[in-house]
């Protein structure tokens, strides 16, 4: 199958391959920078058991395959009398995974911080939550602009476990494996979802770029 | 002795700080023995002595930056808490000036100085920006206001965190060898600020080298060695007659060339 016919064809569903990626991505990143902030707030916070449970977090997700991981939530959970939709396991999967990435980032962003600034913080009297939200997440934020677009990426590639359960519509590598399974699309099938992705991830990183350099700290 | 005097013609005040029989070991080290200080309303007091002499660490440990093994510090005659929001609610009346600034660097020098003031004062944005650019104005840093602290020089950077503390409206102000980070040609423009604040009547204790300022400025000067406060007394006659061996060859050292 040429170009034009497979596009031709299956062009609706390329299309909503896209949109899929783009909308799981998007729900994912979302909850990632959320739940990263919150395991890095626990790994840097006075109380050791909360510390010890966001470094395990942190070890457990940043470790386990992705497609172990899928087939925990979307066919072990149920045993629990869990169901997911096929969609939420997916995403799931990728905030758990990505999360710990994420907070990964936030530690190298906040090991930028001299103790001092933390040191300035106390003597003026803020608490411990005041100094998180007004001197240390802010600058972590700020200084890992750059790791945290190329987890944007991570994430959007990660949703491409989507393929592995029977989602509707599909995502873009879904969307390959059925064409393929119903054409032969070959190479050419695999192609096109790949510069989806391409496009995709040189747009987060041009405009990761831009950001970074706005909101970069002068040191 | 000059310590008995000042402490007793004020007798019955309470002191602003006071030190009790502080002990404090970095693991086998003991660098603070049996210290004891009492410093009053409008009094200066400035800590010299060699380097690791616990000179930095007392004055750290007043608003518990360093905590302590034993003994007691009180603030106006109140212990000083251990943790949480009594700890922060003290240290908000207590300034802290730091060898390396320690400004933060994401913000404006504006923003620096009014952060305390809104977020632990509660005070408007309006309140808080009036009062930080009138003490930048003090300080003689109010032209940079708007510039993040990357942008400034040492002593500028110093003098808008002295705008920084001052700006709590502090009852007794901490420095912690203010000068030792700054280029010689900037020293001065800080030892200014400190001198127009000593004037002023601010309760000030000053970890320093600075002998010049110490004579100049100090109500009187605590000498420390080894952990401990070896003699205190008004800064002549201190530095002109020190009394014990260890003043002695410190002072000889700095003064021997």
């Amino acid at each position: 199958m040429g170009l034009s016919e497979l596009l031709g064809t299956y062009g609706q569903n390329y299309l909503d391959g896209l949109l899929t990626t783009w909308g799981m991505t998007a729900v994912s990143f979302v909850f990632v920078m959320a739940l990263a902030v919150l395991v890095t707030v626990m790994r840097v916070s006075p109380l050791a058991p909360l510390r010890a449970a966001g470094d395990l977090y942190v070890q457990v997700f940043r470790n386990i395959p992705g497609v172990a991981l899928l087939i925990i939530i979307a066919y072990a959970l149920p045993s629990l009398r869990v169901v997911l939709e096929w969609r939420t396991c997916v995403i799931v999967t990728t905030i758990l995974l990505g999360s710990a990435f994420g907070s990964e980032n936030f530690m190298s962003g906040i090991n930028t911080i001299s103790v001092g600034q933390i040191e300035a913080a106390r003597s003026l009297g803020l608490t411990f939550g005041q100094i998180l939200r007004r001197v240390v997440i802010p600058q972590a934020l700020r200084t890992t602009v750059l790791p945290m677009t190329n987890l944007l990426i991570a994430v959007m590639l990660t949703t491409a476990l989507g393929s592995q359960v029977p989602l509707d519509p599909q995502e873009l590598t879904g969307v390959v494996s059925y064409v393929n399974t119903r054409s032969t699309g070959g190479i050419l099938a695999f192609l096109i979802s790949a510069l989806g992705y391409a496009l995709t991830a040189f747009v987060i990183s041009f405009v990761g770029n831009r950001v970074d350099r706005r909101v970069r700290i002068l040191r | 002795m000059s310590q008995r005097t000042t402490e007793g013609s004020r007798s019955g005040e309470t002191p602003v700080i006071e030190l009790r029989h502080v002990e404090k070991h970095f693991g086998d080290l003991h660098v603070l023995r049996d210290v004891s200080l009492s410093v009053h309303r409008g009094e200066v007091v400035v800590v010299i002595g060699p380097s690791g002499s616990g000179k930095s660490t007392m004055c750290r440990a007043i608003n518990r930056l360093e905590t302590i093994d034993s003994g007691e510090i009180l603030i106006e005659g109140e212990p000083l808490p251990q943790e949480g929001r009594e700890l922060a609610r003290m240290r908000a009346e207590l300034g802290m000036v730091f060898q390396q600034f320690n400004l933060f660097s994401h913000m404006s020098v504006l923003d620096n100085v009014t952060l305390g003031p809104r977020d632990v004062l509660g005070l408007s944005r309006e309140e808080a920006e009036s009062r930080a650019m009138e003490l930048l104005a003090r300080v003689g840093v109010a032209e940079q206001a708007h510039k993040v602290p990357a942008q400034l020089s040492g002593g500028q950077q110093q003098r808008a965190a002295i705008a920084r503390s001052l700006a709590m409206r502090p009852k007794a102000m901490m420095f912690d060898e203010p000068t030792s980070a700054l280029d010689p040609e900037m020293i001065n423009e800080v030892l200014d600020v400190m001198v127009e604040l000593a004037r002023g009547g601010m309760t000030m204790v000053v970890v320093t080298h600075e002998m010049s300022f110490a004579r100049r400025v100090a109500d009187r000067v605590v000498f420390m060695a080894d952990g401990q406060i070896m003699e205190e007394g008004a800064p002549d006659a201190f530095f002109d007659h020190p009394r014990t061996q260890r003043a002695r060859d410190f002072l000889d050292s700095i003064r021997g060339h």
